[in-house]
């Protein structure tokens, strides 16, 4: 394996010698072997470049209004937009620096809070937007250095810890800031209501036409958007993301090399810190209102799940990700998608199942029986276990296949929810034919449950999923989708 | 004025004294060998000058200024450099980028600067390339060419040696440490190593101290050899010197071993 | 003086039942090296299963058997239940992960936290569940008591906080008088090695989860015993815990036990002092001050590495 020559002699100036080196430097034609027609395609794609991406995506967001002409669509569209943004910030924190910012969105509060305080009635202080939005920026900046500076020699563990009592504090400090030494600063509970909308080139950027989201706002978060994006891209391709790169790597031997390993981790802490308060500017001048619940555990997850599944360290990765938790979460507080959701997603997993082998087609092919058959067995006993509502529409030929009973006894919603989790773990821990066999029931179970339990409460629901998937990204798949595949050799 | 002197260093862990008041010095331009058994103290002495230890007593001099208390980023910017014994290479970065990645410590395009990519910038990044690519061509054809782009863990042990010494000589160090250059490998690379650490004091100008196992590497390369035992020096002084001093043989093969020749 | 005998009971029972949940955090965190976001909601969900049993019981109105022996059965079945669940979250979200780079463990706690307190509002909704204590034998619980001055200790809150000491001190025995609790330390400072001499790492580790769950299964039925519970309180709770358990010095289990308390006293005398709505803020303030001056803790063990 290794490359020596007979005692006494040095490499001979042709060329690598042949067999191990040749084998490794055929590397990429043989990828390009391996995948045929794809493997041509993707070669291709590899080398367009960043910038003609960035410049189609933002072209295909900007064209949605055009067809979509529904203000909740484009809001849903906004809404990913600072999700993209907020997912690029954490990037930089978690994905390149390496550090677990479970505070993160307490500096999205910040800028909007702060913008709240310096554009509305609350002080009477009307800053211009130009001079606002910066501003906020650099607060966000020097936030994050003055929660970064007492924390720099902290290990992972207890800078989880302390950034998540950043987040409490701040929670705290929002809630009960309406009597701070007998005044009121944050407005409480009650946040802080008539906030400015952005004031540009002398006019004011109206956040609703006729009671529809202002579609202006959307290009104006895609701007931020273009501008981050690019701006973090620079600095990863630079010394400063090669430094961030070896201390992920090694930071004892980053710190030997040169690297300030402590300064690097401030630097990325404070720049993920300034771009969530930049991404709260525009937010609290879109909603022209902030209140702490926003900004709390439940968005941090819903971000960081952005992170890990696109990806995290992958800027392209991350704002995939945003762009599929985004939209998910919506279409989820909506029963009859979700039901569509779930459906769709079932169907495609079992028909991939089936293409790939004769077993999984057999499993798919018994899942599909088996439910006509319970679903027939219950109209029969008794019909009104059948008669429950049902989605229509697509999910329509679900009708006969998912039990869908009339009236729910109490019991059967618990029951049955933590049926399917104690099935579910059987099945991971089951083997060969069992495994198969208890996969047939598992999937029925679980479609039950989904339509009957789960579908009746979206809101727990939706975060149900989001949980579920962090635990089987990390389980399964913890460089997500677009991540660097990393390999630690012990 | 020797560059690199050690006065009276001592380290201890709890009860455990590591580094018992160690005076060493290191004058320009000298290759200086540190031998000893295992649990001597000679990479407790590399962290001690490279700032990840900070001695309880004594002083550490670097061209006459003390070092003491500096980060370990500091000491590598006024121009000390190591590798590993275990080898710390940024594995999943690629050849090439390892080494520019050393090149931090002396370049100073700022996140401003590299978010704006300006002209001066990217000379920068274009000089820290070609800085790399040299470092890299010290090592003949072992570390040239396609290799550049792979990633490090590809490498075979031999060449990822040969990588964490370019890596070492990036950050454009007077003084480099090696720690055991030549652990793991066969005679033939042994001995390619050997020539190299000369090439590096001859080529490269590097003052060099080097900690090694293997008595033909020390023999081949040194001008002096230091012996260290229990964090105490025991023996100073050229090799055929050190090597049959008493005290040394003593700590290498036990008591009563010279007395049975 | 009252006001302060007052505040003092107030501290225990609260520094209680912080200890217990630190205690969790504790124990997995010396053997595992992870922080488990989750425990705050086993522990909230010792709370319910408390809830479930004692309707099944008849209720506190209807109790079909003594009361001391209502309190015991709850309890047994919340520390039962949540030790159940311990294991399960280990086996399933936690053990695959054991070689993983340490945030991915971090990472999947923090879902699983997510997912259980989420679980728990879609079964039972977000209304709070009153264990209605008071009603027990027409009140004793409450008007039974110690007399301290002018303050009439109600003996609930007496049976609690002896029970939750009672709770340590075995736990105590069982870590450091045992050949598992040996087994245990042995593992917390080295788990290759501990592996090497024999030791089943994967029994040790279910049983540290067994343990740690359960005292936070006893200590949600101590809390719901006094204050009704809901869904949301695994997320406050367990940051509180942790806060003691870092106070304390984390992997201690004696350090655990002061933090707790420590906690407790900082919490109900600056609630009574005060101002209820900032005491949260102190508290923080002094976790945060030992994070960055003593980021061991009162008694834990600064670690070194070897480079």
């Amino acid at each position: 394996m290794s490359d020596s020559t007979p005692h006494g002699s040095r490499v001979p100036a042709e060329g690598p010698a042949v067999g191990q080196d040749e084998w490794v430097a055929r590397h990429a034609e043989r990828r390009l072997m391996r995948g045929g027609v794809l493997g041509s395609v993707e070669e291709r794609l590899r080398r367009v470049p960043w910038w003609a991406w960035l410049v189609l995506f933002v072209a295909a967001f900007s064209l949605l209004p055009v067809f979509e002409g529904s203000g909740y669509v484009r809001r849903v569209a906004f809404d990913t937009v600072l999700y993209m943004l907020l997912a690029l910030g954490l990037n930089v924190v978690v994905g390149w620096g390496g550090l677990l910012d479970l505070g993160y969105v307490a500096f999205y509060g910040i800028g909007a809070y702060a913008y709240a305080l310096l554009d509305s009635d609350k002080f009477g202080v009307h800053l211009p937007s130009l001079v606002a939005v910066p501003l906020i920026v650099v607060i966000g900046a020097v936030a994050g250095l003055l929660l970064g500076l007492p924390s720099r020699r902290l290990s992972g563990d207890y800078l989880a810890i302390v950034t998540l009592f950043f987040l409490q504090l701040f929670q705290t400090i929002t809630t009960n800031g309406d009597s701070m030494f007998g005044h009121n600063v944050t407005g409480g509970p009650n946040g802080i209501l008539n906030v400015d909308p952005f004031h540009l080139f002398g006019h004011d950027l109206a956040v609703q036409h006729g009671g529809v989201f202002a579609v202006s706002y959307l290009y104006v978060a895609l701007g931020f958007f273009v501008v981050v994006f690019v701006a973090l891209r620079f600095v990863n391709h630079s010394r400063t993301g090669r430094a961030w790169r070896s201390l992920r790597e090694d930071p004892l031997a980053a710190e030997a090399m040169g690297m300030p390993v402590n300064w690097l981790k401030l630097m990325s802490f404070s720049f993920g810190a300034a771009v969530a308060a930049f991404t709260g500017t525009i937010y609290a001048a879109l909603a022209a209102s902030v209140f702490p619940l926003t900004f709390y555990f439940v968005l941090l997850i819903t971000v960081y799940t952005m992170v890990i599944l696109g990806g995290s360290g992958s800027q392209a990765g991350v704002v995939a990700g945003a762009l599929i938790v985004s939209p998910l979460l919506e279409m989820l507080r909506d029963g009859s998608k979700s039901r569509v959701i779930f459906f769709v997603i079932l169907v495609a997993a079992l028909a991939l199942a089936a293409l790939r082998s004769r077993t999984l087609a057999i499993v798919a092919l018994a899942t599909i029986a088996f439910g006509f058959v319970v679903h027939a067995v219950c109209g029969a006993i008794d019909s009104s276990w059948i008669a429950g509502e049902h989605g229509g529409g697509f999910a329509g030929f679900t009708d006969h296949w998912v039990v869908a009973p009339e009236h729910l006894a109490r019991w059967i919603a618990p029951v049955s929810y933590i049926g399917v989790i104690c099935a579910t773990l059987l099945v991971t821990v089951a083997r060969g034919r069992l495994r198969l066999v208890l996969l047939v029931p598992t999937i029925y179970l679980a479609a039950f449950v989904w339509e009957n339990v789960m579908l009746a409460k979206p809101e727990p629901t939706r975060f149900i999923v989001l949980g579920l998937i962090l635990i089987a990204l990390m389980i399964l798949r913890p460089n997500g989708l677009l991540g660097e595949r990393r390999v630690e050799i012990i | 004025m020797a560059l690199l002197e050690l006065r009276g260093v001592s380290l201890a862990f709890g009860g455990l004294q590591v580094v018992h008041e160690l005076d060493l010095h290191v004058d320009e331009g000298e290759i200086v060998s540190v031998i000893g058994p295992n649990g001597a103290g000679k990479t407790t002495l590399f962290n001690l000058i490279t700032g990840i230890y900070r001695p309880h007593a004594g002083d550490i001099l670097l061209d006459g200024r003390s070092i003491v208390g500096l980060q370990p980023h500091e000491i590598s910017r006024r121009g000390i450099s190591r590798t590993f014994q275990t080898l710390r290479l940024f594995l999943n970065m690629s050849v090439k980028e390892n080494v520019m990645a050393a090149a931090y410590g002396h370049t100073k395009a700022g996140v401003f600067r590299s978010m704006l990519r300006t002209p001066g910038m990217r000379r920068e990044e274009r000089a820290i390339e070609e800085l790399a690519s040299q470092r890299l061509a010290f090592f003949g054809k072992r570390l040239m060419g396609y290799r550049w782009d792979q990633p490090a863990y590809s490498l075979s042990y031999a060449n990822r040696r040969r990588l964490e010494i370019a890596r070492a000589t990036a950050t454009n160090p007077r003084l480099l440490l090696l720690d055991e250059p030549a652990a793991g490998m066969n005679p033939a690379e042994t001995h390619e190593i050997t020539e190299l650490i000369g090439e590096l004091r001859a080529e490269g100008g590097y003052t060099i101290l080097v900690i090694e196992h293997d008595m033909h590497v020390v023999e081949g390369i040194s001008d002096r050899v230091v012996a260290l035992d229990h964090g105490v020096k025991i023996a100073e002084g050229s090799f055929e010197r050190v090597a049959t001093d008493e005290k040394v043989v003593e700590a290498y093969l036990g008591l009563n071993t010279m007395s049975q020749k | 003086m009252d006001q302060f005998i007052q505040l003092t009971v107030d501290a225990l029972t609260l520094g209680s039942v912080y200890a217990l949940i630190a205690l969790g955090y504790t124990l997995v965190y010396g053997v595992l090296k992870l922080l488990n976001f989750a425990h705050g909601d086993v522990f909230m969900v010792g709370s319910f299963i408390g809830f479930g049993v004692l309707q099944v019981l008849g209720g506190t109105s209807d109790p079909v058997v003594p009361v001391w022996l209502l309190i015991v059965l709850i309890t047994g079945a919340a520390m039962a239940g949540c030790a159940g669940l311990g294991v399960v979250i280990e086996r399933f979200a936690y053990r695959p992960l054991r070689d993983a780079p340490r945030i991915a463990p971090l990472i999947s706690a923090l879902g699983v936290s997510f997912f259980l307190s989420n679980s728990m509002q879609l079964l039972f909704g977000a209304t709070p569940r009153n264990y209605n204590t008071f009603d027990l034998s027409n009140g004793a619980l409450y008007l039974k008591g110690l007399d301290i001055g002018n303050v009439r200790v109600p003996l609930l809150r007496i049976v609690t906080i002896l029970s939750a000491f009672a709770l340590m001190v075995a736990l105590w025995f069982l870590v450091n008088r045992t050949r598992t609790g040996k087994a245990m330390r042995a593992t917390s400072y080295d788990r290759e090695a501990a592996a090497m001499m024999g030791i089943d790492i994967d029994r040790v580790i279910v049983f540290t989860f067994v343990l740690g769950s359960a005292l936070a299964g006893a200590a949600g039925v101590m809390f719901a015993l006094r204050v009704p519970t809901n869904v949301s309180i695994g997320f406050i709770a367990g940051l509180k815990g942790f806060t003691a358990a870092v106070i304390g010095g984390i992997g201690s289990i004696p350090g655990a036990m002061a933090g707790g308390l420590i906690l407790g006293f900082a919490e109900a005398y600056s609630q009574g002092y005060i101002s209820t709505k900032w005491s949260d803020l102190i508290v923080f303030s002094i976790l945060i001050g030992f994070m960055i001056f003593r980021p061991q803790g009162l008694l834990g063990r600064a670690d070194i590495r070897k480079v």
